[in-house]
């Protein structure tokens, strides 16, 4: 007979800290064995792990288990964070690495497939029209609202490879050293498929904006 | 006292009856037959990427989905798997419920039954042959896919 | 185009992350090059915009129960370590399943799952010894070794 434990209980009541108490004050008393200081945390990041899971993987069921393991893992080498990075990038550091993980497969055959694309091809057509179209104050644009919206369908679109260098860029902030040791590869081949990966980002965003560039790449082109 | 209990039994009795009248015809199921093998450097099929947290919690390095069939599953029609080598499975849905099914697995070939109640958000991963060379055959059912 | 291509993978570089030479040279381009001004604005335009993106599709998702969550799944990798365990002792854990007096006993194993509507897994086996290991996204039913499963 096997019986496991399902579900634990947790003190009905619980404390809550202060907003302002800072991740290395939660972090301290987290690993002094203060689950209630744990659970801020989780609480505090658990939003912008799951987005940063979900960047990558684009499927909100494995994005939410990528995340909640995430904070296992926190968790379980609490002692081993030394507060030389903020929390918060050891964090991230831990839901991307898990995040690419399980997509890990995908990558192979993508890879293959974008990494040989001829530079030309992919710079023609479409140079400023974005910028032009969300006008001299983008975060004010009606049209920068309507993209936003479609940002995730582009990430649906895009080789996992891509989406990854670009969620590790743009949403965890990494620098292209930083980009090149995470997903070991040079720092040529960061700067390569960044570009890659914002010139289809950027013909999708054209697309569903009705601002297609003429001679732009196709469908099925990288 | 006995009486009131009997009457709210009863009502209790026909509520569950309704909800599963309701519920029962067409539950659309995904069931795939999956390999776990020792042999071989790690390697886990990108279809499998959803079983992760199941499959990783064992010791199989290489990961490869053999089969797939979705259905719309009628209640207590039971829909038979073959498997690559050779034995069959038999999983029917006993009852449903608004959010939950209880699924049979049957594995005649090894006289085992599983019996469970899975609710939308779960997956029932199995095994359903004992490894052998390394190898073992799994299944998984997904209700609602 | 040809001379665009050079410089392409090097806009978006932030301060710091190009050579002293790498940077004279691609501000050299831009000054006389429209079409990598262009390019350059497109990129200055959509600055931020995944992340708020993102930040927008979890904002959707409901986290009522997600740190009750990781706190049972901590507690249970802490309090149990089935999963791990199962996988570092697999061998003693299977040659205890399959010891002569399982063997061909109907054995049943009934997970009570603590909590308010938590259903029950039932399996029935003559031949095996089954093990049930419960996680967060279902059950996994495991049977066991066959007989030529030496040393697994």
């Amino acid at each position: 007979m096997v019986i496991l434990p399902s579900k634990l209980n947790f003190p009905a009541a619980r404390r809550v800290f202060p907003m302002d108490l800072d991740d290395q004050g939660l972090v301290t008393r987290a690993r002094a064995g203060d689950a209630e200081a744990f659970r801020s945390l989780v609480v505090r990041y658990q939003r912008k792990v799951y987005a940063v899971a979900l960047g990558i993987v684009r499927d909100p069921d494995l994005a939410w288990d990528v995340a909640q393991e995430t904070f296992v893992r926190v968790h379980r080498h609490l002692g081993e964070f030394k507060g030389e990075s903020a929390f918060s990038t050891w964090v991230f550091r831990i839901a991307s690495h898990l995040a690419i993980d399980s997509v890990r497969r995908e990558r192979t055959s993508a890879k293959d497939d974008l990494e040989e694309a001829g530079e030309a091809a992919l710079a023609e057509g479409g140079e400023g029209i974005l910028a032009t179209a969300l006008g001299t104050n983008p975060q004010e644009s009606a049209l920068r609202r309507e993209l936003l919206d479609k940002i995730g369908e582009a990430l649906d679109r895009l080789p996992e490879i891509h989406r990854t260098i670009l969620v590790l860029r743009e949403v965890e902030g990494l620098s292209y050293e930083e980009l090149a040791e995470r997903l070991d590869i040079s720092k040529g081949t960061v700067m390569s498929r960044l570009f890659h990966a914002r010139k289809k980002m950027q013909a999708l965003l054209r697309r569903y904006a009705g601002l297609e560039a003429r001679g732009e790449a196709g469908e099925g082109e990288p | 006292m006995t009486r009131r209990r009997a009457l709210i039994g009863v009502a209790a009795a026909a509520l569950s009856l309704a909800a599963t009248a309701e519920a029962a015809p067409g539950i659309p199921v995904r069931i795939r037959v999956i390999k776990g093998s020792r042999q071989g450097p790690a390697a886990v099929d990108p279809r499998l990427a959803d079983l992760h947290p199941q499959l990783s919690r064992l010791a199989y390095s290489r990961w490869e989905q053999v089969g797939e069939q979705q259905a719309d599953m009628d209640f207590k029609k039971p829909v038979a798997v073959a498997l690559p080598s050779g034995e069959r499975l038999e999983i029917e849905i006993l009852e449903s419920r608004k959010d939950t099914v209880t699924v049979e697995v049957r594995v005649p070939a090894y006289r085992t039954t599983s019996r469970l109640t899975l609710s939308k958000d779960k997956r029932l991963v199995q095994q359903v042959t004992p490894e052998k060379g390394g190898e073992a055959y799994f299944v998984t059912v997904r209700p609602w896919p | 185009m040809k001379d665009c291509a050079r410089y392409l993978p090097l806009l978006g570089s932030r301060p710091g992350e190009l050579e002293a030479a790498e940077r004279a040279a691609l501000e050299g381009h831009l000054a006389a090059c429209a079409a990598c001004q262009g390019r350059l604005a497109d990129l200055a335009a959509l600055q931020g915009m995944l992340g708020e993106a993102l930040a927008r599709e979890a904002a959707r998702r409901d986290f009522t129960d997600f740190a009750d969550q990781v706190m049972a799944r901590v507690e249970r990798r802490r309090a149990g370590a089935l999963g791990a365990f199962f996988r570092r002792h697999r061998a003693l854990a299977v040659g205890t399943a399959l010891a002569p007096t399982l063997v061909a006993a109907a054995l049943i194993v009934y997970l009570e799952l603590r909590g308010a509507a938590a259903p029950g897994i039932e399996v029935v086996s003559e031949q095996y010894a089954p093990m049930v290991i419960e996680t967060d996204q279902g059950p996994l039913i495991l049977i066991g070794d066959g007989d030529d499963s030496e040393g697994t």
